[in-house]
């Protein structure tokens, strides 16, 4: 079923969605199971609460916020496996739940820890599966899937059982079974999940090459800050299930982080004690030196420090991203706007 | 391309990749087929002996032979182990790309339980007409218009029996022991579908209750029909119509089922 019409041109629209899960309680040891069995009791678990956003046809978000955060069950109700507690989406003009067959051909679902690839056999009888089920032509499936092959690096893969495959292997092959019917919007969960760093790597290049080639839009879920920086152009993250931030990432450090570093190569005779005249130390290896200072002084410091001692070399840079995001869920709120104090 | 021929695509590569996966365990296969014949055969030597002394209940030796080798064809032909693929894909998560597809779940079940049937019906065939070309007893009349009823009440059987281990199975939405379930229906069925003894043996008590429930028509009409043991024009009526009735509100169930657990499903895994 189409949704608020084709007028609106979010590749994905999320507007106030929230999932209520009711769980299960019991209290520990035999009374408690006892009572659980005779009298159950549940308690409601707002899985997500109230979320929107908005996402244009081409953009890649990044979805991030610890374990049971809500992320993955967002990217279930968008793809139409769950049903929210309220609120509304559209995803390619399609109410996910109601889309049918017309919207599942224009997406994509590859979830990390759950593989659609069948164990036993070579990962190419799931795409000749995928080929029927979504009804590809020939020609198509033949085009693509060489496609697939080249920008994955697939050559001598797919033909061999999936069990004897390796993790990074078989992920591929699973991204490459998703995408023979070359859907128009990617739900990412975990794409990267326990591979290598080269396997990671091979997986955003071709993420960052297959949306440039085809336009296609990708909402990813990762704990892998390194899939957000070279992939995102923009950052939802949430926790408890509440939206916290959504915009992009250096905006999100820019607010959120109180502090510059300065990293320094000393020259000869500058002590720890003398550096901490100008901030906090966060780390001392002679010659190399890190200092913490609070962001508006930075300049200022820097320039009081290079007049004052040793210094060979200086940069300033931001805190990790992933000290940034801690940040966020610790303040357990939108963070604060530009210019106001944290 | 018609509608018609991409299912019938569908359904030939959902069968052919349920096929490839059987051929990774040919021990599996053989093993599938004893166990289909182990319990039949076991039941048919207990009234085999019991017998011995003079037909019991109107069956005598020969009779029994037949009513459990038709048993073990038609068992083997409407069998369906559904419940448990679902429950693990429900509980699992392997429901979670399935639902991502253009295509419902259940047409993979459905594809899955014809192949099985292909290759474990096909294989008991054989057998059967084996011992039946070396034990005559065995050996039913061949009668074109009652062999096109008996084909019909396996078919309604099979879909009927489809749809229990595939309602049973959506249960998992609701509980962790929908397998539970279908054990204890499997063990019923003993009884009440005719597995252990035709249902002609049983005391009229319970038959007569069965006879108001699905049992008797998933397993042992199709059986009678093909021994011969239905005869008449009413018996034949009464067993289609039982075997209808049933298999409407199997299906009813099922679509209430599945429409009130998929909204309840908490797609595990994340």
């Amino acid at each position: 079923m189409h949704f608020w019409g084709m007028a609106d041109a979010a590749a994905i629209l999320a507007d106030r969605l929230s999932k209520v899960f009711r769980v299960k309680v019991r209290a520990p040891g035999l009374r408690g199971a006892v009572q659980a069995l005779v009298r159950p009791r549940y308690r409601a678990v707002r899985a997500v609460d109230d979320v929107s956003f908005r996402v244009a046809p081409g953009e890649i978000v990044a979805f991030l916020g610890p374990n049971g955060a809500g992320k993955t069950t967002t990217l279930k109700m968008l793809t139409g496996l769950l049903f929210p507690t309220s609120g509304r989406a559209a995803v390619a003009g399609y109410m996910p739940w109601t889309g049918g067959s017309a919207f599942k051909r224009r997406i994509a679902l590859v979830l990390g820890n759950r593989q659609q690839l069948v164990w036993d056999l070579p990962a190419e009888e799931t795409f000749r599966l995928n080929r029927v089920i979504y009804d590809v032509p020939e020609a198509d499936y033949r085009a693509r899937l060489d496609e697939l092959v080249e920008l994955l690096d697939l050559g001598g893969v797919v033909d061999k059982p999936v069990r004897q495959l390796s993790l990074g292997e078989r992920m591929k092959c699973e991204l490459a079974a998703a995408l023979l019917h070359q859907p128009s919007i990617l739900f990412l969960d975990e794409p990267t999940l326990g591979l290598d760093v080269t396997a990671q790597e091979a997986i955003r290049h071709f993420l960052r090459a297959y949306r440039d080639r085809h336009g296609a839009t990708i909402l990813l879920t990762s704990h892998y800050m390194q899939d957000v920086t070279a992939l995102a152009s923009r950052v939802l993250i949430i926790s408890h299930g509440r939206l916290l931030y959504d915009g992009a990432l250096d905006a999100l450090v820019a607010r959120v982080a109180r502090t510059k570093r300065l990293e320094l190569v000393l020259g000869d005779g500058v002590t720890r004690e003398a550096l901490a005249a100008f901030g906090s130390v966060l780390d001392f290896q002679f010659p190399n030196a890190v200092l913490e200072v609070p962001r508006e002084a930075a300049a200022a410091t820097s320039a009081r420090m290079l007049a004052a001692l040793a210094v060979v070399d200086l940069s300033i840079t931001d805190p990790p991203i992933e000290e940034v995001i801690q940040r966020v869920f610790a303040l357990g709120a939108a963070p604060p706007a530009a210019g106001e104090a944290p | 391309m018609t509608a018609l021929a991409l299912w019938a695509r569908r359904y030939g590569a959902l069968i052919r990749n349920a096929w490839l996966i059987d051929l990774q365990y040919r021990a599996a296969i053989v093993l599938w087929v004893l166990w289909g014949v182990v319990e039949p055969a076991i039941a048919l030597g207990i009234w085999w002996a019991i017998a011995g002394a003079g037909p019991v209940g109107g069956y005598s030796r020969a009779d029994f032979a037949r009513y459990f080798f038709a048993l073990t064809l038609v068992n083997q032909l409407t069998l369906a182990w559904d419940s448990w693929y679902l429950d693990r894909w429900i509980r699992e998560g392997e429901l979670n790309f399935r639902l991502a597809r253009p295509l419902h779940p259940m047409h993979e079940a459905i594809a899955d339980n014809l192949a099985y049937k292909g290759r474990t019906g096909g294989t008991i065939l054989v057998l059967w007409l084996l011992v039946a070309a070396l034990w005559p007893t065995v050996r039913l009349a061949f009668d074109a218009e009652r062999w096109a009823l008996v084909g019909l009440a396996v078919a309604l059987a099979a879909a009927m029996r489809f749809l229990i281990s595939f309602t049973t199975g959506l249960l998992a939405f609701w509980t962790t022991r929908a397998t539970a379930i279908m054990e204890l229906h499997a063990g019923v069925s003993l009884f009440l579908a005719g597995r252990v003894a035709p249902l002609a043996l049983l005391p009229p008590v319970v038959a007569g209750a069965a006879a108001f429930l699905w049992f008797p028509y998933m397993l042992a009409f199709p059986v009678d029909l093909l021994t011969g043991a239905v005869q008449s024009g009413g018996a034949l009526a009464r067993g289609f119509a039982g075997q209808i009735v049933w298999l409407l509100l199997w299906l009813l169930a099922c679509r209430v089922a599945w429409r009130r657990g998929i909204r309840r499903y908490g797609a595990v895994g994340g």
